[in-house]
């Protein structure tokens, strides 16, 4: 597809549109008018003339004193700049001519008087053009003077003349006009952008270590405090990612630099001197635990690159999660047992859900472990499963000492700890409800905690089918979703 | 179960020098004949040239591929089990590699003793299917039918978990089970849960089946996972 014209051309050629359709429209009417106006003066005038020359006929009673009223005709004229008068017989003879005057017998056969008693028009010789008027004499003047027909023309170049060179310069200032309001279109565009282009400007000053600053809604006009207040938005979704990113990277850092430091430490203390064989098979198991345990953490954050990515699920069925649950405490009930814990589950006869059985169990299996580790002994676990409008809910929740709600919305962070003085207990990196959100993530659900004196519960909301792996879309709105879920309770 | 007679054969396909090294001095160690070869095409000659009893096939190799290697031995119509070693732990390689016929597949890193038991299970697979209704070793002896446990005369009440644990250490006598392996096959858990679970379940069978006993035969392997002693040697 290709890129829409500029917005600045968009409406440069409107404005030059409108233009070019509104200026000679309104040239015309003013030419047409004007026309009219000169044509109707230069008429009525004719008439005058005519009926000044019908009156002086009219007076006489023959041909032959037709030559003795001629200087009348003279005085008739005068004053009518440039008129001409003929008058003919009705053989077409011309009878009289004033001075000066042009062939007029040519407008006279060339305009037709068939009906009508008078006729106006414009007729034109090789040199210039006039406005002629025909009138038929009455029949008695007619007959008894022979004349048949009189013509009167007055000159109108300097007329057609004025309208062309009007005309010309309607057409230059149209021109101008057209080429002046496009200019002003694209000025008023460039104008009208200019806090677009501050806006721009703004954005791109913006680094990665001050991506807080934003743009202050306040500070742009009206139609755009929508696109900076969702470009603040975004800001704020991009900067939480990048923290967590970055605390992420300084987290993997740090729980690496530990077993690192710890092998490195033994290892040179077990070569400084000769030892027995038992102490050396000593240090190479205590190696072999930290090994175990940074394996463990790589495979983790793998599993978890994965799941950000949305490929986790892999194999998608019918998942019926009372059943998985019941399996999973039955795995850890011994485990339990030994804490003090006791586990109790309550479900409907069979909950199912489209999903990838192995990552559900693996979620569901991190979130019930979180609960049981953090129960004091003769506390308890209860769950329950509940589906209710195409949605499926475990709730999961253990009794213990509630979580400060500061730490509540940072606890599926990777590895983050409540209790940082657990990282070396051998539980594990701090990554099983990061895993646990990652996977419910990809199959489109929720999780939440809510923690109060009387008990920590994680709930998870599932959809009963829809597990497609998320698109890129739909990640910001789901993630605000679940920090909402968390500390809006 | 020692090392059945006539050896068995392995051939370990793998680019990288000191993996193929510690494959081959581990797997030599627990009485396995063992090939090795460093590029794709050797281990496919090999593969199609002799006879073996199970292939260890890395995924990414310098030269052709292991999907490629694996693809044309299953095309040539050779059967022999495969498990194969990927450093990507990604949902696609697993499907990808037991969709072109591989048996079992490991994600890098591996505990060696996982290995170890995969390929013992893969060998032990299409060999002695014949219906056992009774496992013995030394004093102790269970009755699959009646699932009922007797240790020196004494009869041992035991959980059904507990027995189905006590039957795959059994059954994988004297070979160290890593605790993934039994969390997966006695309670069908597939990921690591940070939990010392497999520990509380070993020692509860303990307590009724060893404690009361000289002989221990549940010994811990330290870092690698728990075993039982049929020999009396450990």
């Amino acid at each position: 597809m290709s890129r829409p014209l500029s917005l600045a051309a968009r409406l440069t050629l409107f404005f030059g549109i409108a233009a070019a359709v509104v200026f000679p429209v309104f040239g015309w009417v003013i030419i047409e008018s004007m026309e009219n106006h000169f044509e109707e003066g230069d008429t009525d005038e004719l008439k005058i003339i005519a009926d000044a020359v019908e009156g002086a006929l009219s007076a006489i009673g023959s041909s032959a004193e037709l030559a003795l009223i001629e200087p009348r005709f003279d005085d008739i004229l005068v004053g009518h700049h440039s008129a001409s008068l003929l008058i003919s017989d009705t053989n077409g003879n011309t009878l009289y001519a004033s001075s000066r005057t042009p062939d007029l017998t040519g407008a006279i056969r060339g305009m037709s008087m068939e009906t009508t008693r008078e006729s106006v028009g414009r007729w034109s010789d090789s040199h210039h053009s006039y406005q002629v008027l025909l009138r038929r004499l009455p029949s008695k003047l007619a007959n008894e003077l022979g004349a048949s027909t009189i013509a009167v023309a007055v000159p109108i170049d300097h007329h057609m003349q004025f309208i062309a060179s009007f005309r010309r310069t309607l057409w230059l200032m149209t021109a101008t006009s057209i080429a002046v309001m496009s200019l002003m279109g694209w000025i008023a565009v460039r104008q009208g952008h200019a806090p677009l282009r501050d806006i721009v400007a703004r954005m791109r000053r913006i680094s990665a270590n001050e991506m807080s600053s934003g743009v202050a809604p306040d500070s742009v006009p009206r139609e755009l405090s929508d696109l900076a207040l969702s470009f603040n938005d975004m800001l704020q979704r991009v900067e939480e990612a990048f923290q967590r990113l970055s605390h992420f990277n300084a987290d993997i850092a740090h729980e690496l630099r530990t077993p690192v430091t710890n092998l490195m430490t033994q290892t040179q203390v077990a070569l400084s001197r000769a030892r027995t064989i038992d102490e050396y098979r000593e240090v190479l198991y205590s190696n072999m635990e930290e090994y175990e345990r940074m394996a463990k953490m790589v495979g983790d954050m793998l599993f978890l690159a994965q799941a950000d990515s949305g490929t986790c699920i892999a194999d998608v069925g019918p998942v019926d999660l009372t059943k998985e649950m019941r399996t999973l405490c039955d795995y850890y009930e011994g485990w339990a047992d030994e804490r003090g814990v006791a586990l109790d589950v309550h479900g409907d006869a069979a909950i199912e859900v489209e999903g990838d059985r192995l990552m559900l169990q693996r979620a569901l299996g991190n979130v019930l472990a979180n609960a049981i580790r953090h129960t004091p002994a003769g506390g308890s676990v209860r769950i329950v499963l509940t589906a209710h409008n195409g949605e499926v809910s475990v709730n999961v929740e253990n009794t213990g000492e509630p979580i400060p709600p500061e730490h509540l919305p940072k606890l599926f962070d990777r590895f983050y700890r409540a209790d940082p003085s657990r990282q070396r207990r051998g539980e594990g990196a701090g990554l099983g409800l990061a895993i646990a959100k990652s996977i419910i993530d990809a199959h489109g659900g929720t999780i939440a905690v809510t923690s109060n004196e009387a008990r920590t519960a994680f709930e998870i909301v599932l959809p009963k089918t829809a597990t497609t792996a998320p698109s890129m879309e739909d990640e910001p709105a789901r993630a605000t979703s679940t920090r909402q879920s968390i500390t809006g309770e | 179960m020692a090392p059945p007679l006539p050896p068995m054969k392995i051939l370990i396909v793998e680019d990288e020098a000191k993996t193929r090294e510690y494959l081959r001095q581990g797997l030599a160690e627990a009485g396995f004949i063992v090939d090795l070869a460093g590029r794709g095409l050797d281990g496919h000659h090999l593969a199609m040239t002799e006879t073996y009893d199970l292939i260890i096939l890395d995924v990414m190799l310098p030269d052709i591929d292991g999907w490629r290697i694996l693809k044309a031995l299953r095309e040539a119509g050779n059967k022999v089990p495969v498990l194969f070693l990927t450093a990507r732990d990604t949902v696609n390689d697993r499907v990808k590699g037991l969709e072109l016929g591989a048996d079992d597949y490991l994600v890098k890193p591996f505990a060696f003793a996982e290995l170890l038991a995969r390929v013992r299970s893969l060998l032990r697979r299409g060999a002695s299917t014949g219906i056992e209704t009774t496992l013995t070793v030394a004093d102790l002896e269970l009755d699959l039918m009646r699932r009922r446990v007797t240790r020196a005369g004494r009869r041992i009440q035991l959980t059904a978990k507990e027995f189905a644990l006590l039957e795959l250490l059994i059954r994988h006598r004297d070979e160290v089970l890593p605790r993934s392996m039994i969390a997966s096959q006695v309670w069908d858990m597939n990921f690591d849960s940070d939990t010392n679970v497999i520990d509380v379940a070993i020692r509860r069978l303990r307590a009724k089946i060893d404690d009361a006993f000289d002989r221990k035969l549940i010994q811990t392997v330290r870092g690698m996972g728990y075993m039982l002693d049929a020999t009396g040697e450990g």
